[in-house]
């Protein structure tokens, strides 16, 4: 039989039980539980810690030799002098530390510094917020509806897809067409992401691919957003980069740049002091 | 024609302060209840209009806008901060510093507040006393240029040229394409004696701004000086004056900025351009 060969007209027909008791179920379920999520994320996520004094003055003191080793050619040498002794002075010595005291201890303490331990939890409970609910209702998935075909999409697709569209389901003969209970579940975990940004709003926390992407990364020791930076090891570097500016005055030969920005002189030479 | 709206966004855009111009911008605005379809834009424009009327002297006016604002955002520091500003001009400056003083200690980083409370200490005639609190602010906002700018102001109250030019340096540092600022080292410089780099700083105020009259004028007064003090002999000669520009240089520099100047009054009447050129041919 040709129908056989190609494929395309397998006749299979779903009960419309399934479409109202499991397809419908699952879709709602996922936006409901997006919506969800989100609510708790902001009922859990409270104020952010207010930076104190000190921490802005470090921030700032960092800030301030990054736009002097930037911009250094636009004052006068003395000018550049005096402030790059002064800044790697007060850079080694860690005058613009939070802690001066503890410049030598490396990274500070993460359990010492109460505001350090509020961010990593708050990093921490969005992550779980996240996963606990995702891994549920894909466990509830996998143990109520396995092996359920949900839908037949209303166009062909070729066989790589086949995984993507009927995980939980062995069958080699089956029509890609034909998409597995697991995979609406992926589909919608994926794919709800602009129904979400049509109802919460774009900056939601609803969306549950970011997570996956968390978890995957959970493992590694990458740089955590809760993780302090250690200010005294980027004061040392930025000094190190202020030792060695090469200082060449913008206005060194402003005079010839003047001349030909008035039509007095074709062209600028070489020497400024002509 | 742009609307009144539009061009009360762009006098907060510009932060220039024209008190008189933006209440007769604001009026209709606030009458015709024009403020209510601004969206939230109004609430600025309240703000607008209250620091504008304080200017004015308009109390009335500014304690209504105040009660609109105070009823929307009840508890805002910002919106405190007001009630502050109408304390200070309505004459309870105790009443303001406990004020700002209670929104510092909830948050000491509150820019606003800090700043209220330096420029009380200006307003009073305390200057010394406004410079120790302005250079304790710098130190911890040091990327505040406009607090920089104002403390080089105040150490220019006080006659003290070096510092004023390093706060303009940390100006400039910050933002070196504005060229009013190298207009003001330039002549912190020229006040100081420092004529090399006063005038390499006016003919950058002339680069960035073509045809800047002040920086010209500078350019010429710096140029001729330079020469001058090149005849003189060796002795009273200042250490910089090996750096300094040939005098044939100088010749030329003063040349044209004596013309771009000639140029620039070209167009005004003829007694401003007689004194222009009296000046010029001395």
């Amino acid at each position: 039989m040709g129908g056989m060969a190609n494929g395309t007209d397998q006749a299979m027909f779903l009960d419309p039980a399934i479409r109202n008791w499991v397809l419908f179920p699952i879709t709602v379920i996922m936006v409901l539980v997006g919506v969800f999520r989100h609510q708790l994320t902001i009922l859990m996520a409270g104020e952010p810690p207010k930076p104190d004094a000190k921490d802005v003055r470090q921030g700032k003191a960092l800030m301030r030799g990054q736009i002097l080793a930037q911009n250094s050619a636009y004052i006068p040498a003395a000018a550049l002098a005096a402030r790059k002794q002064y800044l790697c002075q007060a850079y080694e010595d860690g005058e613009y530390l939070k802690n001066k005291a503890s410049k030598d201890q490396g990274p500070a303490n993460l359990m010492a510094d109460p505001k350090a331990m509020e961010a990593m939890m708050g990093g921490m409970k969005s992550q779980m917020m996240g996963i606990v609910p995702q891994t549920l209702i894909m466990g509830w998935i996998q143990f109520f509806f396995s092996g359920f075909i949900l839908i037949k999409l209303p166009f062909p697709l070729g066989l790589r897809f086949k995984q993507m569209l009927q995980s939980g389901i062995t069958t080699p003969n089956m029509d890609v067409r034909w998409v597995s209970s697991l995979s609406w579940y992926f589909l919608n975990l994926f794919g709800l992401r602009g129904v979400f940004a049509l109802i919460l709003g774009s900056d939601n926390s609803a969306d549950g691919t970011r997570d996956m992407a968390a978890m995957g990364t959970m493992g590694a020791a990458g740089q955590q957003p809760g993780q302090p930076q250690d200010f005294h090891k980027q004061f040392l570097s930025l000094k190190d980069s202020l030792a060695i500016i090469y200082h060449e005055w913008d206005l060194a030969n402003v005079e010839q740049r003047v001349l030909v920005k008035y039509g007095k002189q074709s062209r600028l030479f070489k020497s400024s002091a002509e | 024609m742009s609307s009144p709206l539009e061009l009360l966004a762009e006098l907060r855009q510009s932060s220039e302060r024209r008190p008189l111009e933006t209440l007769k911008l604001a009026a209709p605005v606030l009458n015709t209840g024009a403020a209510a379809r601004a969206g939230d834009d109004r609430w600025l424009v309240y703000e607008q209009v209250f620091v504008a009327a304080i200017d004015d002297g308009d109390m009335d006016l500014a304690k209504t806008v105040l009660a609109l604002l105070h009823k929307q955002f009840d508890g805002s520091q910002r919106v405190r901060r007001l009630y502050g500003m109408y304390n200070d001009a309505a004459g309870h400056p105790e009443a303001a510093k406990r004020l700002y003083d209670e929104m510092l200690a909830a948050d000491e980083t509150n820019v606003l507040a800090s700043k209220r409370l330096i420029a009380q200490l200006k307003a009073q005639g305390h200057v010394a006393e406004a410079v120790g609190r302005l250079v304790e602010y710098v130190d911890t906002h040091a990327n505040d240029f406009e607090a920089w700018l104002e403390l080089a102001a105040l150490y220019l109250r006080q006659h003290l040229y070096p510092q004023a030019a390093f706060c303009l340096e940390e100006v400039i540092l910050q933002q070196p394409a504005n060229h009013y600022f190298h207009l003001c080292y330039a002549e912190i410089n020229y006040t100081m004696g420092c004529l090399d780099v006063a005038l390499k700083e006016y003919l950058r105020v002339v680069e960035l701004s073509t045809d800047n009259v002040r920086g010209f004028y500078g350019v010429k007064l710096t140029a001729d000086r330079i020469r001058e003090l090149r005849s003189r002999p060796k002795k009273e000669q200042p250490a910089w004056i090996g750096a300094a520009p040939q005098p044939a240089m100088l010749e030329r520099l003063a040349q044209l900025a004596t013309e771009r100047l000639v140029a620039a009054y070209g167009g005004a009447g003829a007694a401003p351009k007689r004194a222009a050129e009296a000046w010029l041919s001395e």
